[in-house]
């Protein structure tokens, strides 16, 4: 505990450092360090740091850059297939390749299925923990005897007549909602499996196309796999909104709780294979085809929607993390295929050289992690963009874009109407998100409801299109290449929560610099040279706290339910560590006797 | 089996070793055919390339038991792949 007086008021307060380390219910070793004023229910001070170190852009060098999708896949147990995919983009813009439009739909159908499967299984049976009966017992008893007084106005789709069934329903293992998420997320695993071959690290992806062989078989069990789950986000969503909309209500100034400044950063998803060449020339006009557009949103205004200006404006900062400074390293890039200038902040120009030391929470180094910002050229700020957990920055982008026009979605310029066709226990439905005032942790978690809707009704598009092709006798999916001697290539796509963008630099047909930007890397992202807090820390400080409970028994709800709103993936956060005196067993496979090794050690 | 001694450098305030083997071991093994080399799809019977993003396929691809027997009965049919 500690005693601080607050600047200019000359005011004391008295300050309690609670720290969660790791957080729970997330992947990875996330900590948040806090200072809480329990006298007045705020957070004061918050700092989150990771302590793993994965280094995939420094042994990625001097691979062959055809690898690079399968080894990247492994960054994530989670999203693995993003990777993959963003890879494969990557690699096709340095081979000079256009994918055929069926291997296109292929993998817009993988990653829907990716979307609906981890969005659903983390906001069900992860996230509503923190909402559940015997959570809010514990942490606002009182809110609870209001939610059992309280009738859910969506009962009639959901079946849960109170506001107090739907938390029973999240109750974990005993809760009817958790386990149906569960079951679901079978469903679209076995979806995710038909059109990429396995989970999460796909065995069918590669650059130029996919060894998926599109039968018609294959996208029918996936529709009848999917049509079962668009039942089943029909009921999620309207469930989403009914108690989310009580928290509002319940508890004045919920709306506070992880708020922060609309800053969110959207990369795009969903390549329109009509549009998409891969040529970086082309970047802007592919990029806004796609059927999440890519954006940059700042004070609730969309900037940019162009990935040549979002790939320009990246850099990578350090400030409070274990590296050295890679000031004095190599240009790889100096300017892109546009003829524009890359700085040398730009992931094409990192080195990573990582310098490991003692964590110090107070004026020092604290994390892994490093601070990737973007950089605003209207007000030269460099902006700590956060991606809202994925979703909320996806369809806050796509919604004022007005870009996205199907028969299934379609973006107004202030909202995004997803239409639902007939199922086994529903009508038709049209669900409508619609631009939220704030970024805050409700709405970043409601976004994701309204995003696992998003997915399915863009799935059945995607079938729709695909199955033209295939009925047309069409069984293109793979385009030949050559790797070429010297090239650069970049890969914009959405990890399911959050931007991903993976840089690389080929030369002598080898990899001279790969770096992966994951969504965790910005929004876990610590303080940067400038004094910018990372997005996490950004919204837990100056926060209320509702928590019933005292500071002996604090549980710190609020905090979690923030912290998890933006779906915390650590691994990829960081791009090994072995314990002194263990041994490493190395084998090699024979190939033909050609592989060059005479020696095995173990 | 004990380890050969190996020159370690420090970068930064790393100390590494010697890599056991060259990065770029497991990509490439001189003679064995690549899978993305240009013409590949001629190695392919039965599908045939008919524009730059379009392929079709005959039932050879999935037989070479008297194929023809098991082609579209009406040349106007889609040829779909085997299921």
């Amino acid at each position: 505990m500690s005693t601080t007086t607050t600047p200019g008021t000359g005011k004391q307060r008295k300050l309690v450092q609670m720290a969660w380390d790791p957080v729970t219910r997330i992947v990875g070793n996330l900590g948040i360090y806090t200072k809480i004023d329990f006298n007045n229910r705020e957070v004061v001070e918050c700092k989150s740091t990771s302590s793993i170190f994965r280094g995939y852009s420094v042994f990625l060098r001097g691979k062959d850059p055809r690898d690079a999708h399968f080894i990247t896949s492994r960054i994530c147990g989670i999203c693995g297939d993003n990777h993959a995919t963003c890879s494969v983009y990557a690699q096709n813009m340095a081979y000079g390749i256009k994918m055929p439009p069926l291997a296109e739909w292929i993998y817009n159908l993988g990653e829907a299925a990716e979307y609906m499967f981890d969005h659903a299984i983390f906001q069900d049976n992860l996230v509503f923990v923190d909402f559940c009966e015997k959570m809010v017992a514990e942490t606002n008893p009182s809110l609870l005897a209001k939610a059992e007084r309280t009738p859910a106005p969506n009962s009639a789709i959901h079946g849960k007549r109170t506001i107090a069934d739907i938390m029973r329903a999240f109750n974990p293992f005993t809760g009817d909602f958790y386990r149906e998420a569960l079951e679901m997320s079978r469903l679209t695993r076995e979806m995710f499996c038909l059109m990429e071959g396995r989970h999460t690290h796909p065995s069918t992806l590669y650059p130029g196309g996919t060894g998926t062989v599109a039968t018609p078989q294959v996208f029918t069990d996936y529709l009848a796999r999917l049509i079962k789950f668009v039942d089943f986000a029909k009921k999620l969503v309207p469930l989403n909104d009914d108690i989310f909309n009580f928290f509002y209500e319940a508890i004045p100034g919920y709306e506070m709780v992880g708020d922060r400044r609309i800053l969110l950063g959207c990369w795009g998803s969903f390549q329109n294979p009509d549009v998409v060449d891969y040529r970086y020339e082309n970047m802007t006009e592919w990029g806004r085809a796609m059927y999440v557009t890519p954006g940059v949103v700042v004070d609730g205004k969309l900037v940019t929607t162009s990935l040549v200006d979002i790939n320009l404006g990246i850099r990578i900062l350090l400030g409070s993390s274990y590296y050295e400074d890679w000031a004095s390293q190599e240009m790889f890039v100096t300017k892109d295929p546009l003829g524009n200038p890359v700085d040398k902040r730009h992931p094409w120009n990192q080195t990573t050289i990582p310098k490991p030391q003692k964590r110090e929470l107070e004026g020092g180094n604290y994390s892994w992690v490093m601070s990737p910002r973007w950089f605003d050229k209207r007000t030269n700020d460099h902006l700590a963009l956060d991606t809202g957990g994925g979703p909320l920055a996806r369809m806050w982008a796509t919604a004022l874009a007005g870009l996205v026009n199907t028969p299934f979605v379609r973006a107004t310029g202030k909202s995004v109407i997803i239409h639902l066709p007939k199922t086994a226990s529903f009508g038709e439905m049209d669900l409508e998100w619609k631009i939220p005032q704030r970024a805050n942790t409700l709405e970043r978690d409601r976004a994701r409801a309204y995003f696992i809707a998003y997915s399915a009704a863009m799935a059945l598009y995607f079938i729709d299109k695909a199955l033209e092709r295939v009925h047309s006798g069409d069984v293109k999916v793979f385009q030949e290449f050559e790797v070429p001697d010297d090239a650069i290539g970049c890969g914009f796509h959405e990890a399911v929560r959050g931007v991903l963008s993976h840089h690389l630099v080929i030369r002598d047909r080898k990899i001279a610099n790969y770096h992966p930007y994951p969504p965790t890397p910005w929004n876990a992202s610590p303080r940067d040279h400038y004094g910018t807090p990372g997005p996490y820390e950004d919204a837990v400080q100056g926060m209320p706290l509702f928590e019933e409970n005292g500071q002996d028994n604090f549980k710190g709800i609020d905090i979690m339910r923030t912290v998890r709103s933006f779906d915390p993936c650590l691994p990829c956060g960081v791009h090994m560590y072995v314990g002194d005196g263990r041994v490493i067993e190395q084998r090699h496979a024979p190939m033909f006797g050609l592989g060059g090794h005479d020696e095995a050690e173990g | 089996m004990k380890r050969k001694d190996k020159k370690t450098k420090v970068v930064s305030n790393v100390v590494v070793g010697k890599p056991d083997v060259e990065p770029s071991t497991p990509s490439h093994v001189r003679g064995v055919f690549e899978g993305n080399h240009p013409h590949v799809g001629q190695r392919h019977k039965g599908i045939k390339e008919v524009s730059e993003d379009r392929a079709e396929g005959t039932a050879r691809r999935s037989t070479g038991i008297r194929p023809k027997d098991h082609d579209v009965i009406d040349p106007r049919m889609p040829k779909i792949s085997p299921a």
